[in-house]
């Protein structure tokens, strides 16, 4: 953070009252980004996303990190406000303690981007990739290449929503399916902090469980496949088990391109940023929740309230179409492709 | 045998008492038994089998290699957090060695990658602990501050190492320490090591009462003894047993079969798993800490600062010297339990080892090492890791869910504290 | 005269800017009991540590032998043949007799592993020596009583060949019995040539045993004197208004009344 600005914010709180007094930065709009933590390599991708798509279009990037506390995120929103943002992109900490300054920033006519986790307040902007299509795309890749059998999900963690999304997609798929008799679900349980070395425990005892009668693995990430694959290598099954996963991380691909994971479902970090980016801008100029291209109503968040939101599709990565993320600059081809033997994945040769 | 406590006639006390073996460690085997069968009953005889036996000793042994160490930190009165971020960035740091640094340069799968991995995690972790042990040592600095600042500071390097990608697969030759199908030695390496460690036990008991009996000292009855010697081995037998009967996967079997050209039988083939490479490398440091602990001076020094730093310091023992020590060999330990960890996922990942401090301390404390310091024991701990892994496989088996779980383990926490408490107001 | 054993000379330590010990000189010779006197608190046992390698002195030297001797820590002490039994015993609880006797110095086969068999047997010849009714070899000291313990820290003591021995309130915790056990071995150290310093804040308990007496208060020496020119009311003099009767030398600390 630029050490002007934090001036300019001990300034701004003093005199709030007239928001934009920075302006003269750039020509376009100040957008500001409150991150709450820069733990995972992945929020760095999207910042530059959202950097890039910000310059382009000659508006100013503010940003903070919250370091994982809400209560330093409220701050962090407060002042970037002082700083006089037009729009805020907010990657919530926890959605429930920051919901005061966000909504003093709706107040305020600032807009407001909930990026990636939702912020249920029907004034701001909901920007995701589809979770539950995650689910479901999860679901697709390992039915098709499992039509009947028996399933085990290897859930999320449960003090994560997103867990429940994403199995929530997987059984709209594979409900007819149960229903139909031709998958049972031998086995379902929630992975403690998302931990692949609990996953594989707990994959571990499911086999044990079934006597590894076990055809296929809904895994709930690529960490979680790791764990899963792990303890169905031990059974000498892995590669013959279908697995999903998510996130596209780089260990993952080099298991789908080897065959022991089918798919990872590539959610790309940069698309979202630069579409977070956009929607912020445009917002900023004065266009209205339901003017933003592509934005759907939606109220399936816990409190049910009506959000304007807008749904990104991922890409689901197999074995076939590794291509995409090598050729996208995602992920290098030799990490990919590293131990795979000639032939087995068309992007490795 | 005390005499001094005064005249009931020794004949008349139990027979038992005659095998002088540590009632805590039986009241362990004792709950654990319960434990066992009682999982067994509800889960309609899924747990007391070879392969969930088999399992579950895989899944303790990361945790009970560092709980041989912790117990020594506890006994000099401290507390290390940091062992499962230690973990975590030795994991971190050998993955990226072998399955990156090391092919460049080795090429892929060399036969030395994993003994150089194996040697860099020993080296890293040992260094962290001796670093942390120094702060503590010289610079008096409480362990707890030191090793809280550790759990911050390794875990954030864990991430460092590669912006929190995971790392994968692991070499070849490196997997078997984690176990699964390369890390099963077979039933007859298993018989030979099964069959050396009951020679073993027998030579250490016929050493320890010929040189009593020279020195004219009290000794077991020689029935006691023999109770003993039938015990130890029948464990050791009965381990080898139920490894070699959980039998490889079929199909890995099957592709074996084709891969020697041997025709597939009606019945099938069996080949066992054996004894897993984690187990034995947990029941090896084990071993050699308890020696360490039990049969040398440092290890004597460790309990005598636990007891009386101050008069351990007077009698002439480098007390700071050994108290960085015990730090360096817990963090050798936590880099012995990288590897381990590491090779069973295949994977490094920046979140390895989360909440293992916990764990390892629980493992220590239900295993009767004492939080004022002066008292605990290997063995102990080792079986404290069992009964907490033990719970914790067992209620996935029965499909409890893991909020649950945890509070089950917390409360067997606090119920084991408690009744050690109780016995030792008991001896008082 | 014959070379002392130990000297101290001009010893000073300080804690907090406080003097516990200011500019002490005192000496032993081989054979000789000195009893270190003083009230609590007067700097006796600070002096001692100084000798035992507990503490280090700001000021002054240490002789042992006419040679100056360089001890910086507890296990330097050892090397000169100087051990020390503290008033808090320095026992560690939890292990057995044994273990503190050998406590820095164990035996150890030749693997290096402790040789616990051969300790218990050099332990029981010790305490038979001291304590001929000790039996209770197999338990941590924890369980053992006053006098039992301030056995155990006695062999620790004698056991290694002693040229000095440290003796801070040897007979605190103990009955008359047991108070008469360590008066006879005192006595009995004494004809092997042992040099002891004794240290009491009551001069009945040691006037008998001691060829000479040091006084301390407020830190300073008041004086020295032999046992045998002064009574025991004039060592109490000393004790308690720091005067010096004409019998003894008078030190820094001498009230000059």
């Amino acid at each position: 953070m630029q050490r002007r600005h934090l001036l300019a914010a001990g300034l701004g709180a003093g005199v709030l009252a007239t928001p934009g007094i920075l302006r003269a930065q750039g020509r376009g709009p100040v957008i500001g980004v409150s991150w709450s933590n820069f733990q995972e390599e992945r929020w760095k991708t999207d910042e530059a996303a959202i950097q890039a798509a910000i310059r382009a279009a000659g508006g100013t990037y503010l940003s903070a990190d919250a370091q994982s506390s809400p209560a330093k995120q409220l701050t962090d929103i407060e002042s970037l406000m002082a700083r006089g943002v037009k729009a805020l992109i907010v990657l919530a900490q926890d959605a429930q303690a920051i919901r005061p300054g966000v909504e003093r920033a709706v107040n305020e006519g600032v807009a407001v981007v909930g990026y990636d986790r939702l912020i249920e307040i029907p004034q701001a902007f909901y920007l995701t990739f589809d979770n539950v299509e995650v689910g479901r795309m999860m679901a697709r890749s390992v039915l098709a290449a499992k039509p009947e059998g028996n399933y085990v999900f290897i859930k999320g963690s449960g003090a994560d929503p997103n867990a429940n999304f994403l199995f929530q997609g997987s059984m709209e798929i594979l409900k007819p399916h149960i229903d139909a008799g031709r998958i049972r679900n031998v086995g379902e349980a929630f992975t403690d902090g998302w931990l692949p070395a609990n996953a594989q425990r707990n994959m571990e005892q499911f086999l044990t469980r079934n006597n590894n009668r076990v055809d296929a693995v809904i895994a709930a990430n690529d960490g979680t496949a790791g764990g899963a694959i792990a303890a169905l290598a031990a059974q000498g099954m892995a590669g013959s088990v279908p697995v999903s996963g998510q996130d596209a991380d780089r260990a993952a691909l080099n298991r789908v391109a080897l065959g022991t994971q089918t798919v990872s479902i590539w959610k790309d970090a940069r698309e979202l940023g630069r579409t977070a980016a956009e929607v912020a801008i445009r917002l900023a100029g004065g266009a209205r929740l339901a003017e933003i291209p592509n934005s759907q109503q939606w109220s399936q968040g816990a409190g049910r309230p009506t959000m304007t939101a807008r749904f990104l599709t991922p890409v689901p990565v197999t074995r076939d179409n590794l291509a995409v993320v090598i050729d996208a600059g995602w992920a290098p081809r030799a990490s990919i492709c590293q131990g795979v033997p000639a032939g087995r994945a068309p992007a490795c040769g | 045998m005390s005499v001094a406590t005064g005249g009931a006639p020794a004949a008349a006390r139990p027979t038992f008492r005659a095998l002088e073996i540590d009632p805590r460690l039986l009241g362990m085997l004792v709950a654990l038994g319960v434990i066992w069968v009682g999982f067994d009953l509800l889960s309609g005889g899924a747990f007391l089998t070879p392969r969930n036996l088999w399992n579950l000793s895989v899944q303790t042994s990361s945790i009970a290699v560092m709980a041989c160490g912790m117990v020594l930190v506890i006994v000099t009165r401290n507390i290390d957090l940091s062992v499962g971020a230690i973990l975590g960035v030795t994991g971190m740091l050998i993955g990226v060695l072998q399955a990156r640094l090391l092919p460049e340069i080795l090429g892929l799968e060399h036969p030395a990658t994993w003994m150089i991995a194996v040697t860099a995690a020993i080296v890293i972790g040992a260094t962290i602990g001796l670093f942390q042990g120094a702060l503590i040592a010289y610079l008096a600095i409480p362990s707890f501050i030191v090793t809280l600042g550790g759990l911050l500071i390794w875990r954030g390097a864990a991430w460092w190492v590669t912006q929190g990608q995971t790392v994968a697969p692991m070499d070849g030759r490196f997997r078997p320490l984690g176990g699964g199908i390369d890390g099963a030695i077979g039933a007859t390496a298993s018989w030979i090591i099964g069959g050396l460690a009951c020679a073993a036990i027998l030579t250490a008991l016929f050493a320890t009462r010929a040189r009593r009996v020279r020195f004219g000292f009290h000794v077991r009855p020689a029935w006691a003894e023999a109770v003993i010697a039938v015990l130890a081995c029948g464990a050791v037998i009965g381990a080898v047993l139920i490894a070699n009967a959980y039998p490889l996967p079929v199909g890995i079997v099957r592709r074996l079969a084709e891969a020697q050209g041997i025709a597939w039988p009606p019945g099938g083939i069996f080949i066992a798993h054996g004894l897993a490479v984690p187990v034995l490398i947990a029941i090896g440091v084990g071993i050699a800490m308890t020696v360490l602990a039990t049969r040398t001076r440092f290890g004597r020094y460790v309990f005598a600062i636990g007891g009386n730093p101050e008069a351990a310091e007077l009698s002439g023992v480098n007390t700071r010297r050994t108290l960085m020590l015990v730090f360096g060999l817990m963090g050798a330990l936590c880099g012995i339990a990288a590897c381990i960890s590491t090779a069973r996922l295949n994977a490094a990942t920046n979140a390895a080892g989360s909440l293992d401090e916990l764990y390892v301390i629980a493992a220590a404390v239900i295993g009767g090492t004492s939080l004022a310091g002066g008292a605990g024991t290997i063995a102990g701990a080792m079986l404290g890791a069992l009964v907490m892994q033990s719970l914790q496989s067992g209620m996935v088996l029965l499909g409890v869910d893991a909020p649950l779980q945890n509070i089950v383990v917390g409360l067997v926490l606090v119920s084991a504290v408690w009744a050690d408490t109780v016995y030792r107001r008991g001896i008082k | 005269m014959r070379t002392p054993l130990v000297e101290m000379r001009d010893i000073s330590i300080a804690f907090g800017g406080i003097k516990a010990v200011d500019a002490v000189t005192v000496d032993l010779h081989a054979g000789e009991v000195v009893a270190l006197l003083g009230h609590n608190g007067a700097g006796k046992s600070t002096l001692i540590k100084v000798l035992s390698g507990a503490y280090r002195a700001d000021a002054g030297e240490i002789r042992v032998r006419g040679e100056a001797a360089d001890i910086f820590t507890p296990r330097d002490a050892k090397k000169y043949g100087i051990e020390t039994i503290y008033q808090t015993l320095a026992l560690a609880d939890n292990v057995d007799a044994a273990a503190n006797i050998f406590l820095g110095r164990e035996l150890v086969t030749r693997w290096g592993t402790l040789d616990d068999v051969a300790m218990e047997s050099e332990a029981r010849k010790v305490m038979g020596r001291l304590n001929p009714h000790f039996r209770r070899f197999k338990e941590p000291v924890r369980a053992l009583s006053g006098g039992q313990r301030q056995s155990v820290a006695i062999a620790r003591a004698i056991h290694f060949d002693a040229k000095i021995l440290i003796m801070d309130e040897p007979t605190a915790a103990l009955g008359p019995a047991e108070t008469k056990q360590v008066g006879d071995l005192v006595k009995q150290l004494k004809t092997q040539g042992i040099g002891i310093f004794l240290i009491s804040h009551d001069i009945h308990d040691v006037f008998d045993l001691a060829d000479r007496i040091s006084v301390m208060k407020n830190g300073r020496l008041v004086g020295s004197a032999r046992c045998t020119d002064l009574t025991k009311d004039e060592a109490l003099g000393m004790i308690i208004m720091g005067k010096c009767p004409p019998g003894a030398v008078p030190g820094p600390g001498a009230n000059a009344a």
